[in-house]
């Protein structure tokens, strides 16, 4: 039996494609990862239009879950970028949903995280960051540079401005690798534990009873990543708030 | 009983403000785990790094393609840069949290500070 915590990282394809030569021989198939990714953007739109399709006036369970989430990241938004900020609703709100509906996918048992591949989340960040840029240089012109010019003399800008540079662009890295870390730490460590679950199970004698410990260690460890999950996707949401708002008001940041 | 019912309906509304402000406040941000902090700063500074790194890597690249041999010369600078933008980002991210932890004070830290 195959014990390999890090199996269930791996990306199988399901309907194996391959571009032609001429268009860079590119491998496009169609694997567990891309499945996962359309039944979470399936399972997320169903959620919230039927949710709140009915628009009872005293919600139901579902509605009322729908409803909370929307209040959850307009709350958020309006803390943390003002009333401005929320033409990018649409934005934040579909990267939080995403990402939650990926990390809470992934803790259904031999299923797939979508979040535990760097790619994925490394694709988010960018195009959060491209959405902090562009949004810079529309509402402030060239004035969005000032936001790597400290205040501080000019022989001093010499060294600080790369610094600023360097540290601007960390941020989709430690975005992403911030989801990708907690997600591939909290999974591989469920499936070390059920690992030994299974080892111990299989030992026969006093041994099988042991195999009752790590079980509970992964009841408790799975409660704490179903909180990991959603915290996950709270943080990925917040920092993209805080990012776009130092892109809208240049002034106040730092 | 029909007279008391606008002074109970102001009392409830009443109520349900108080609930809203005290939900407005601080319940947004769950507090961080320490583990939590320490992976924050490790990436930061990490992230910070290699961010610096490539940035050497790619003037080094981008010099070399015009012909002017800059190897090592800008990766070394860069890594350096990339270290202080790395100290950088953790200072500023303790400083975010020493805001938070002003800002929503844990009622056993508060209590330790009282006495």
């Amino acid at each position: 039996m195959a014990m390999n915590p890090m199996e269930q990282f791996a990306i199988k394809p399901i309907v194996p494609l391959q571009l032609p030569a001429s268009w860079g021989g590119y491998d496009v198939s169609f694997t567990n990862q891309s499945l996962l990714m359309v039944l979470v953007a399936i399972a997320a739109s169903l959620f919230l239009t039927l949710a709140t399709s009915k628009k009872s006036l005293v919600p139901s369970r579902a509605q009322s879950m729908a409803e909370m989430s929307y209040e959850f990241v307009i709350n958020m938004m309006q803390s943390s970028t003002g009333e401005d900020g929320l033409r990018f609703f649409p934005f934040v709100f579909t990267i939080f949903i995403f990402v939650l509906f990926s990390n809470f996918f992934g803790m259904i048992p031999g299923s797939f995280t979508v979040t535990s591949q760097i790619a994925v989340t490394f694709s988010l960040a960018s195009l959060v960051i491209l959405t902090v840029i562009v949004t810079g240089f529309i509402k402030h012109g060239l004035g969005f540079l000032k936001l790597f010019v400290p205040k501080a003399p000019w022989y001093l800008l010499i060294l600080l401005v790369p610094i600023e540079v360097i540290s601007f662009f960390t941020r989709p890295i430690s975005l992403s690798v911030r989801l990708f870390a907690n997600m591939l730490a909290g999974h591989t460590m469920l499936a070390v534990f059920g690992g030994f679950v299974v080892l111990l199970g299989g030992a026969g004698g006093v041994l099988t009873l042991l195999s009752l410990a790590p079980m509970a260690l992964i009841v408790a460890i799975m409660l704490l990543e179903l909180l990991v999950a959603f915290l996950q996707a709270y943080v990925f949401a917040i920092l993209t708030c805080i990012y776009l708002n130092e892109a809208l008001h240049l002034h106040d940041n730092h | 009983m029909a007279a008391q019912e606008p002074e109970k309906l102001r009392e409830l509304g009443e109520r349900l403000d108080d609930v809203q402000k005290r939900n407005a406040g601080g319940a947004t941000r769950p507090p961080p785990t320490q583990l939590g902090i320490a992976s924050r700063f490790a990436t930061e500074l990490g992230a910070a790094l290699l961010v610096g790194g490539a940035f050497g890597w790619g003037l080094d690249w981008l010099f070399g393609h015009f012909g002017i041999h800059t190897r090592p010369l800008f990766i070394v600078v860069f890594f350096v840069l990339g270290a202080a933008a790395g100290i950088r980002n953790v200072m500023r991210a303790a400083a975010e949290l020493n805001a938070e932890i002003a800002a929503h004070p844990a009622p056993s830290v508060k209590d330790d500070e009282e006495n």
